[in-house]
Order: structure tokens, then C-alpha cells, then sequence
């Protein structure tokens, strides 16, 4: 029993004589085991000299579970600190923290480093270092916070003796096995941004979006060097532009003003480490083109213009044209005269209202808001006003009441009560009701014009206004087409009040969408404004032109207004966030669906997995149409199925920037979109046209390489 | 129709716990939490008065640099008995570093001679997580309006040195010094540091 100790006691004797000298030379008197790891003060060269420079490193070997601090540890813990004790003429410079990892702690989030973490330290000897014993003692006092569930504090005092020499040794020697692992430290550390490659930042109420050109990766994490800018626990949800990526960071509660810099580090999946110092900016979804690029300009215009001719055969606008035709061909035979001018006064009408409400766009996107196309229909307030205005537009087109006569007081002929005001008017609500309908050819113009410089986004949107005008335009023109339609009549009279029920089924839609925003309770706000506009109306039908009736229906009017705007104040659902909205809106029976994230975009393709989004809103009718009618198709939806492909439904009807930027990064700025991306991170994605044919999505479908058609069943994103 | 008000009640209550960000400047969050002697305390019935908020975790290196030194009880002393409201809170969860029940707390206090006004046990983390608590010691400083003047670290050496202590600006004792000399807090919001609050869950 006792006799293999001898002899292994020997053998053990034997090999640490024979490693001894190495040992003593370059580690044992550098190395101190305390509680949870084990640090090492590591200097590689054999002999010191004038001239030299080297790197040094400090070295942490931690238990499995425990770790050390990055330089900004985070929400708790403090970085290792050392303090030199260096012959004259032998300076140390700063310690340099390698990439840190995220350690979250239940609410907490602190940067640090398991396993084993080397600082590498630059050092250098200077032509005045004179050894007199012919030795150099590099000594350091080292202090240090070691975590698991618990902190302990710790400190020692290494160091690491070397010869000496005068002058340069012909032959100067290092130890290669510490060379290799500083090196092998050093090569992580953070490197600069490269000069062609910008980084910038801009802030809204809540986060910073940073954009960094230059870069393929489609995830990275940032690690803020200075304390108190952002919340550390926060998600970091990434999307690729067309030119880099950027990071949507949130701001830490008690930022006072936005920092001069977001100085950090970001790191790329394949570890490789970049320092950013950022700028602020404005953040354009794209490269913004500074050099005028004409061509694109007079392209994204002349999508614009068709796509806004095309829009007046969309579902929203449809009703709007019906009420401008009838008054057409009531002009039609008094006042042709007048036909050019009403013609421009709407289009003004359009045009103004376009100019509005892409001035607030453009000014609100520069404040660093996350909006696109079609963003006022993500506010239950305005959903209510207009579903009230085109309710009230009902009642008078079925006859309760005749708008012109009673608000106006003006007799005269049928051209004559809808004036100027009325055509310009006309105008507004075409452009109004146009916004939920985005018309083929229309999704690259806006968000061509959303990514570019201001006056480019004024000059599409004057183009897509334009072509929105244009039909009535010529008709007007031309008056020969004009007389194409049929003689004024009786008949006029039953067709406005037949319109009004398209008019009552756009209500009916509008009442949905504000439902799903601002919940049942404040529906009822919405439903008494009803009640109130329809007595309103009463009381312009029944007594009409009378001065009094119009007092008390306007009060009434007021009344309604001031209903729904109070109880969605009162009682509207508070702001969901990105994923709760979506589960919300996200029909039971779609099990193959999951809620959009940007994260669960990257997973799946990081896994091979090519993925599709449908990007939709409630509010968007095109939308409801592509999906009902095409993706619900049984055979789109097992082809969807057989692919292989993940399927992503990112909801827009709330404000959500995740979405609105990886839109952006599409190229593309409001809803319907249909994007297929490959497996590949790095292939682009293959947008698909707003109006959709299954036709159109199963040949999206088979251009996937038949490799990525495996089974693909994924579980909940995995949160952070 | 009976469930209604309850269930507005509970949205609207989930909606301003989760839109109530603990800025300072703005309106400390109300609590109601019960100390080691059984007793409740309500942050609202304090009103008119300076409160601190000290959260605590005796086993903590960064902890007990304060308490070993005497430099967190002189504080004690020297505020409350100016009439500031010092109540130090234990959000550590049952098993996790730090965590006391009542009787534990109170020997506890005795034997280091720990003198606030109370101890509150927050043993599920409510009352950190209301303030985002994050480190032990993190501090809080509410004026008599009930508005948060300071949060964050006690002083200005992130250390766990005693020694260190002399050298330290201490933001709490300026904090209310300012605010009781009717000047503006000059460093209203600090990193705080010592070692993560053991919430639950947080292993």
C-alpha cells in the first residue's frame, strides 16, 4: 500500500527540480493563489535592457463562476487596479482591458470576464535605465474585486526579477510560453474604428441609436466606457443598414443631457473589437446621398407620381373620388369655367396636407424619433377624429343634412355650395384616408424619400401628391372626357347617398383599429361622440340656415371632439411595448407566426434559417388585404410551411423603432413590406411587392437555396 | 361589470409602476414597507422631512468597509439627529448574502452600534426594485417635499480601503447639507458602487 510513495515522490521531486529554474525565473515569486483565482504578474523578456519596449500582462486564472471586472464594470463590481513599483527609468504604461463579456445578475448587468482574463501592460525601458546590481525588479501592488453571488475583495504584491544588462545583449531571449498568451490577449483588444468607417449617434426621449458604416455583422453589443449613459440590463436590439449596423441603446434614467460622445467598445460576434467614439448626428436610414444623386432623385419622383395615380384605385381613397366625381359631373353643367380652378384648389389641397405631414415627419425623425409613413395613424386620438369626420361626412351624404347649406348659409346651385373650401377640403381628406393604402410602386419611393436629405423627401412626396391629383387634374382639363359621363339627374341623389355606405364601412374600420389601440373603454368615448354628431347633424337637417340650430350643433360638434380626445386621455391602454402588441394582434390560429424582434431575425439565420416578415399594421388595409387573401391561402401557407423559412409578423400598428428601423434598413419606411432573408447574413434581403400574389410569394419561396428548406420549428425568443 | 373598477385599477397601477422611472428631480415612488421591529413605514407619511435610503448587505466587503470603520453609523447619528429619516434597507432574498430576519437584524444593529431610524426588510426585492437599487451601499437622499434630490454611490472611493475613508467626498452628507442650506445638490446622481444587490433570482 505505502510502496508507490517513494518512488512517486521521487519521480515528483525529480520533475519539479527540472522545471524549477524556468519557473522561479519567470513566474513563481509573480504568482499568488487567493480566494477564487489565482493572479500572475507575466513579463516575457529574459534580459532588460535600454530601448527596450515589451508588453507585460497581468494575469487573472479564476474559478469556474467567478469573475473580474471590464474598466466600466457595469451596475456593480470595480476593475482590477495596479499600482507599479518600477527600477528608474523603466516607465509602465496604462492597463489594457481585452473585450469584456455581459454577466447579468437578475435585474443587473455588469461587464467583466470569466475563466482567465490577461491585461496586457505596455512597458518601456529608457535609454537612461542604468542597472546597477545587474538586475531589474518589476514589482506591482495589485487590488481586486473577484464576484460570483458574492464579492471578495482582494490584493498582492507580485513580482518578477529579470537580468540586466548596460547596453543591447547580442542575443536577447524571451520566454515563448508567455509571449504566446499575451500575445494572444493583446490581439483582442479593442481596435479603431478604420478611417473610412463612421460612427455616430443621435438621442430621442428614451435611447441613442448608434450607427456604425463599415461593418458586415449583423448582431453586436456595445460596452459604454463611461459610467451612467446608457442602462447597462437594457437590450441592445440590432439592424443592419444597407452601409453598417445600428444598435438602438437605451438612456440611463438620470442622463441630464445627451454626452458630447458615446465613447464604448463594440464587439462583433467573431470577437474582433472595435472603440467608437461617437458623434452625435443626424442617423439617416441609409448613407445619406450628399452628392445629388439625380437620377435616383427622378426616380424615387416618377415612382412617386405613378404610385400616387395608382393610389386613387386603392380601397381608402375610393370613397374620396366618388364624393369629388359627384361633384364633377354636378359642375359638369353650369360652371366648366370653373372646373380648372376647383381642380387646383384640391390638388393644393392634397399638396398642403402631404407638405404637413411630411414637414412634421421630417422635423420629428431629425429629433431622433423612430417614425415612418403612415405614423399618425399609430395615434388613437387622430383614428377617433377621423373616423368621426367621415361619420359626420356620412350623415350628410346620406342625407341628414347638407353640409354646404347650412355651414356655409350660401343658396345657389349644387356647384356652388361645394366652393373652393369644399374642393380644397376634398383634397385634404383624399390624402388623409390615402396614408393606410400604400399603392404598388409607392414603398420604395417613401422610403427612398424618408432616407434622403429633406428637400428630396418635399420633392417625392410633391410627386406622389401630384399623381394622388392627377386624374381629376385632366378630367378637368379635358373637358371632352368630362363629357363622357352621364347628364346630372335624379339619379345624383341616390348615388350620394349610396356612397355614404362606403363611407360607414371605412368607419366601421377606423373604429376597429382605434379599439385595438386604445381599448374598450375609451371605445365608448368614441361611440357617444357618434351619438353627439349624429344629434349635431339633426340639427342642421331640421332647421337649416337657422343661426341658432347651427350655434347648438356646433357646440354639439365640440362636445364630440372633445369625447373620445378625453377618454382615450382617461382610459386609453397604456403604450404597449413591441412584443405585447404584437402577441395582441397576432390571430390565435397562426401558430407558425412569431412576434417580429430584430435578435430573433439574426438567431435564425445565424442557425440557417432563412426568414420572412410581414410587416403590417391594423391600420393598414393593404396589409389585412395581402394577408387574408393571399398569405392565409392554403396552399401559400403550406408552401410557407414546406420552406423551411421562420416566420416573423413585426406589427406596426403602435410606434415601435425596432421595426421602423429595420424597415429602414429595407430601404423601406411605412407598411405593407414582405421581406425574405436568406439564411446567409451577409446575402441582402429580397423584398417583395406591396399587393401580393400567391404567385409572387411561392416564387420567393423556391429562389431559397434548397438547403435551407429543413424543418424549422422555433421555440421563444430567447431574452436576454 | 363588479370586476371593473378592480381590473382599471390593477392596469393603471401596473402602468405607473412601470412608467415610474426613479429620476431624480422628479417624485420619489411611495412605499410601505416593515422593519425588523414589525413596524410599518409609509415614504408619504415622512413628508416634511429629509429621508435617506441606505441599502444594506453586512456581508458585502464594500458594506463593511463603512460599517467597520464607524463611518456609516457616524452618519447615522449625525443626520438623524439633525431629524433626517434614515432608514436602511435589506433587499437581499431568504438564502442570499446579506439576508436577516427580524431578530438577526436587530442583534446585528446592536453589536455594530447601527443607529437609523429603521431597518426595513425587503426580502422579495420590492422596494429595490421600485428604486433600482443596485449596488450595497446605494444611496438615496428625499427631500421634505418628497422629491429625490441624490442617488448613487456614498462617496467618491470605490473602494473597499478603510483608509480610504479620510480622503472620501461623502455625496450624502453634501447632498443634504446643500439641500438644508437651500442650495441646489451640485452631484445630484453618482454610479453607485459596491456589490450587486442579491434580488432574487439574481444567482
Amino acid at each position: 500500500m505505502l510502496r508507490p510513495f517513494p518512488i512517486l515522490t521521487l519521480l515528483l521531486a525529480a520533475f519539479l527540480a527540472a522545471t524549477l529554474p524556468l519557473r522561479t525565473n519567470a513566474q513563481s515569486a509573480a504568482s499568488v493563489t487567493a480566494p477564487h483565482l489565482t493572479v500572475s504578474l507575466l513579463v516575457a523578456p529574459v534580459e532588460i535592457y535600454p530601448g527596450q519596449s515589451f508588453t507585460a500582462g497581468l494575469d487573472f486564472k479564476l474559478e469556474p463562476g467567478w469573475h473580474v471586472y471590464w474598466i466600466n464594470a457595469g451596475d456593480s463590481g470595480e476593475p482590477p487596479s495596479i499600482t507599479w513599483k518600477l527600477p528608474p527609468g523603466i516607465t509602465a504604461g496604462a492597463m489594457q482591458f481585452p473585450p469584456p463579456k455581459r454577466l447579468p445578475l437578475g435585474p443587473l448587468m455588469d461587464f467583466g470576464y470569466e475563466n482567465e482574463v490577461i491585461f496586457p501592460i505596455p512597458m518601456r525601458v529608457g535609454s537612461d535605465f542604468h542597472p546597477s546590481p545587474p538586475e531589474a525588479t518589476f514589482a506591482a501592488h495589485v487590488t481586486w474585486l473577484v464576484c460570483r453571488e458574492v464579492c471578495i475583495p482582494g490584493k498582492a504584491d507580485l513580482s518578477v526579477m529579470r537580468v540586466a544588462y548596460a547596453t543591447t545583449p547580442p542575443a536577447p531571449s524571451t520566454d515563448p510560453g508567455i509571449q504566446g498568451v499575451i500575445a494572444q490577449f493583446r490581439s483582442q483588444l479593442p481596435k479603431a474604428l478604420p478611417s473610412s468607417d463612421s460612427a455616430t449617434f443621435s438621442s430621442s426621449t428614451k435611447n441613442f441609436v448608434l450607427d456604425i458604416t463599415g461593418t458586415r455583422a449583423t448582431s453586436a453589443q456595445f460596452f459604454p466606457l463611461d459610467e451612467t449613459i446608457i442602462a447597462n440590463a437594457a437590450p441592445q436590439p440590432v439592424v443592419t443598414t444597407s452601409n453598417g449596423i445600428q444598435l438602438t441603446l437605451t438612456k440611463d434614467e438620470n442622463l441630464q443631457a445627451p454626452p458630447q460622445k458615446l465613447n464604448g467598445l463594440l464587439e462583433l460576434p467573431d470577437g474582433t473589437a472595435y472603440e467608437v467614439h461617437a458623434t452625435p448626428g443626424t442617423i439617416a436610414t441609409t448613407t445619406p446621398v450628399r452628392t445629388t444623386d439625380f437620377s435616383g432623385i427622378l426616380g424615387g419622383i416618377a415612382l412617386a407620381f405613378a404610385g400616387g395615380i395608382l393610389l386613387n384605385l386603392m380601397p381608402c381613397v375610393f370613397p374620396v373620388l366618388f364624393i369629388k366625381g359627384l361633384a364633377l359631373v354636378q359642375s359638369s353643367q353650369h360652371e366648366r369655367h370653373k372646373l380648372r380652378a376647383h381642380g387646383w384648389v384640391y390638388t393644393l389641397g392634397i399638396l398642403v396636407s402631404f407638405w404637413v405631414v411630411v414637414a412634421i415627419l421630417v422635423v420629428l425623425r431629425a429629433a431622433g424619433r423612430q417614425l415612418g409613413w403612415g405614423f399618425q395613424f399609430q395615434s388613437p386620438t387622430f383614428l377617433a377624429l377621423m373616423a368621426m369626420l367621415l361619420f359626420f361626412l356620412g350623415l350628410a351624404l346620406a342625407g341628414q343634412f347638407e353640409i354646404g347649406l347650412s355651414l356655409t348659409s350660401a343658396g345657389g346651385s349644387l356647384a356652388q355650395k361645394q366652393g373652393y373650401g369644399g374642393s380644397f377640403f376634398t383634397g385634404v381628406l383624399a390624402m388623409v384616408v390615402a396614408t393606410p393604402c400604400t399603392a404598388p410602386l409607392m414603398g420604395p419611393a417613401i422610403g427612398y424619400a424618408l432616407s434622403h436629405s429633406a428637400w428630396v423627401s418635399f420633392a417625392v412626396f410633391t410627386a406622389l401628391a401630384l399623381g394622388l391629383a392627377a386624374p381629376y387634374l385632366a378630367l378637368a382639363y379635358f373637358p371632352g372626357w368630362a363629357r363622357l359621363l352621364p347628364r346630372p339627374g335624379a339619379w345624383m341623389e341616390v348615388l350620394k347617398q349610396a356612397v355614404s355606405v362606403p363611407i360607414f364601412a371605412t368607419v366601421i374600420w377606423l373604429v376597429w383599429v382605434f379599439t385595438q389601440l386604445a381599448g374598450t373603454t375609451a371605445l365608448m368615448g368614441l361611440l357617444a361622440a357618434f351619438l353627439l354628431l349624429a344629434i349635431a347633424g339633426w340639427f342642421l337637417g331640421r332647421w337649416p340656415g337657422k343661426a341658432g340650430a347651427t350655434a347648438i350643433a356646433i357646440g354639439v360638434l365640440i362636445a364630440a371632439i372633445a369625447a373620445p380626445i378625453w377618454s382615450v386621455r382617461a382610459f386609453g391602454a397604456p403604450p404597449q411595448s413591441s412584443s405585447s402588441a404584437t402577441a395582441y394582434s397576432l390571430p390565435p390560429t397562426a401558430s407558425d407566426w412569431h412576434p417580429f424582434t430584430p435578435n430573433l431575425l439574426a438567431q435564425s439565420r445565424a442557425q440557417g434559417k432563412p426568414v420572412f416578415v410581414d410587416f403590417t399594421a391594423s391600420w393598414c388595409l393593404s396589409c389585412q388585404v395581402n394577408e387574408r387573401l393571399i398569405l392565409r391561402r392554403a396552399d401559400v401557407e403550406q408552401k410557407l410551411h414546406d420552406s423551411g423559412a421562420v416566420l416573423l409578423r413585426a406589427d406596426w400598428t403602435n410606434q415601435d423603432p425596432e421595426i421602423t428601423q429595420t424597415l429602414a434598413a429595407l430601404g423601406r419606411s411605412g407598411v405593407p413590406t414582405y421581406a425574405l432573408y436568406p439564411a446567409d447574413p451577409n446575402a441582402p434581403a429580397h423584398v417583395l411587392p406591396e399587393v401580393l400574389t400567391p404567385g409572387i410569394v411561392m416564387d420567393a419561396l423556391n429562389s431559397l437555396p434548397s438547403a435551407n428548406r429543413q424543418s424549422a420549428a422555433i421555440s421563444r425568443p430567447i431574452s436576454q | 361589470m363588479r370586476h371593473f373598477p378592480v381590473l382599471t385599477a390593477a392596469l393603471l397601477a401596473a402602468f405607473t409602476l412601470s412608467a415610474w422611472a426613479v429620476r431624480v428631480g422628479d417624485a420619489a415612488p411611495d412605499f410601505t414597507a416593515t422593519d425588523s421591529h414589525g413596524q410599518t413605514h409609509k415614504l408619504s407619511e415622512y413628508r416634511g422631512k429629509y429621508v435617506v435610503l441606505e441599502w444594506t448587505n453586512n456581508g458585502c466587503p464594500f458594506t463593511q468597509k463603512h460599517y467597520s470603520s464607524g463611518n456609516m453609523q457616524n452618519l447615522q447619528k449625525e443626520w438623524t439627529a439633525k431629524g433626517v429619516v434614515w432608514l436602511t434597507v435589506l433587499s437581499s432574498s431568504p438564502g442570499a448574502q446579506g439576508y436577516m430576519t427580524a431578530s438577526d437584524e436587530n442583534a446585528y444593529m446592536a453589536k455594530v452600534h447601527a443607529d437609523p431610524t429603521a431597518a426595513l426588510l425587503d426580502p422579495s426585492g420590492t422596494l429595490g426594485h421600485e428604486y433600482d437599487a443596485r449596488t450595497t451601499p446605494d444611496m438615496y437622499v428625499i427631500d421634505p417635499g418628497g422629491k429625490l434630490i441624490y442617488a448613487g454611490a456614498i462617496d467618491d472611493h470605490p473602494t473597499t480601503e478603510v483608509s480610504d475613508i479620510p480622503n472620501s467626498k461623502n455625496y450624502v452628507s453634501d447632498a443634504l447639507t446643500e439641500a438644508m442650506a437651500g442650495q441646489p445638490v451640485a452631484t445630484a446622481y453618482t454610479r453607485p458602487y459596491g456589490c450587486s444587490v442579491k434580488y432574487p433570482g439574481a444567482d
